[in-house]
């Protein structure tokens, strides 16, 4: 049984038929086509699934679609067109801040969220935002490193 | 399945007494209950959302603090005032899964779920905090040690549901341990509270015995805002001892007891002496 759903996504307002137990990782992944969200452990340990919903990080493997309603969705693809995302998106790609690069768009989107919410957040702050975030390359020194240039130079 | 998500109370409870048992599964911020259906652990045939009734409420009075159900975690966190009124529950709540989950996450969900390792019962038994729950017949507030009956079970009836968590503010720590920081299960975590006065101290665990408890022989043993040190590390031995520490594959028994005694000591030390959690 599926119903109609509207979420509004990257700014785009879309309609299609989900489901009532569908995730959003799967809505976005396998009907919207916007597969830069990964599914990594589907279990919500890893965090590469990491979407914004309502300016807010959430893990789209543990929401069901039809409880998102009318708050904004933005995933990995709707970054560049956000000011903060592209900033974090640079830096990311200054540093090579990644390596298979499955986990990066949960990082991206974790950080653009951390940093909309808490503009000029400490790097302590940052780092301790990312906990959720998992580097299976355990390539973090280089994500670190994206971090710290992300941050408020400590006071 | 599928999915309802009513705007009134009236309309939830009217669902959940409808047709047999277990035909409706309460759905709150579902970073549990969905990891149980994913694997097949039961088959209802109707999803009931909570996230659409008004239940959000985050409402300071004098010496409590009222939490709607179906807020999420990081609405708490964010709130400016929970650390210096109750410093344990920022400590806890900043321990549950990691910051995505959290806005996720609901305190209702956390204890309706009642997991053996919920970092969020052991505090709210510390603060002796109370539920809220609304049946057909109106609201009912019981203490949280008697809303749990035991592991993934709590005293809830056919057609009720958690409408609010009432949370005394008062000095209090939290104290956890586990290999990775976010998104994990503590091995051991710890809570302690106060009473302004200092006349009364409780001290609650989880990671240890089949569902979060106090230690209410050891915690007899601390008076005062500030004990002195020998009844604090008598204390910490006590609960460690009291609190029937198990073995399983996140820990052995003997790390375990280790690690409470420790936790238990650095919590005691970390509630604040002043008169954190006061009115004003």
């Amino acid at each position: 049984m599926t119903s109609p759903l509207r979420l509004l996504v990257n700014g785009v307002p879309v309609e299609t038929p989900v489901p009532p137990s569908e995730r959003l990782l799967d809505t976005l992944r396998w009907r919207l086509g916007l597969r830069g969200t990964k599914e990594g452990c589907r279990t919500g340990a890893c965090g590469a699934c990491t979407v914004l919903i309502g300016g807010h990080p959430r893990l789209s493997c543990l929401t069901l679609s039809h409880q998102v309603g009318e708050e904004p969705i933005l995933t990995v693809e709707g970054l560049e067109s956000d000011p903060v995302g592209r900033a974090v998106m640079d830096v990311f790609v200054a540093e090579a801040a990644l390596q298979c690069g499955y986990c990066t768009p949960g990082f991206v989107v974790a950080l653009t969220g951390l940093l909309k919410e808490h503009p000029g957040a400490s790097e302590s702050s940052l780092l301790e935002g990312l906990q959720g975030n998992l580097c299976r390359c355990t390539g973090y020194s280089s994500i670190r490193r994206a971090v710290t240039r992300l941050a408020e130079p400590a006071p | 399945m599928a999915l309802l998500a009513p705007t009134r109370a009236e309309e939830a409870i009217a669902e959940l007494l409808d047709g047999p048992e277990g035909r409706v599964a309460v759905l709150a911020g579902g970073t549990d209950l969905l990891l149980d259906l994913e694997e097949g652990k039961g088959a209802p045939e109707v999803l009931l959302s909570l996230h659409r009734l008004p239940w959000r409420e985050l409402r300071w009075g004098r010496e409590h603090l009222e939490v709607g159900a179906t807020l999420p975690l990081a609405e708490l966190e964010r709130d400016p005032e929970l650390a210096r009124r109750i410093p344990g529950l920022l400590e806890a709540v900043g321990a549950v899964g990691g910051f995505a989950l959290r806005n996720q996450a609901t305190l209702g969900g956390n204890l309706v779920r009642a997991s053996p390792v919920s970092d969020l019962i052991p505090i709210l038994l510390a603060l002796e905090c109370e539920v809220g729950i609304l049946g057909s017949t109106g609201e009912r507030t019981i203490p949280l040690e008697k809303f749990l009956l035991g592991p993934r079970r709590t005293v809830l009836a056919r057609g009720e549901l958690v409408r609010r968590v009432v949370i005394p503010t008062l000095p209090s720590a939290f104290r956890w341990q586990r290999v990775r920081p976010a998104n994990d299960v503590s091995q051991i975590s710890v809570a302690v509270a106060r009473t302004p006065d200092g006349e009364h101290w409780r001290i609650a665990t989880a990671g240890v015995a089949p569902l979060a408890r106090r230690a209410r022989t050891a915690e007899a043993l601390l008076r005062g805002r500030s004990p002195p040190e020998e009844l604090m590390v008598s204390a910490a031995a006590g609960a460690a001892e009291e609190a029937g520490v198990r073995a399983d594959k996140r820990a052995t028994d003997t790390y375990r007891r280790q690690l409470l005694r420790t936790l238990v000591l650095r919590a005691i030390r970390a509630v604040p002496v002043g008169p954190t959690g006061d009115a004003g």
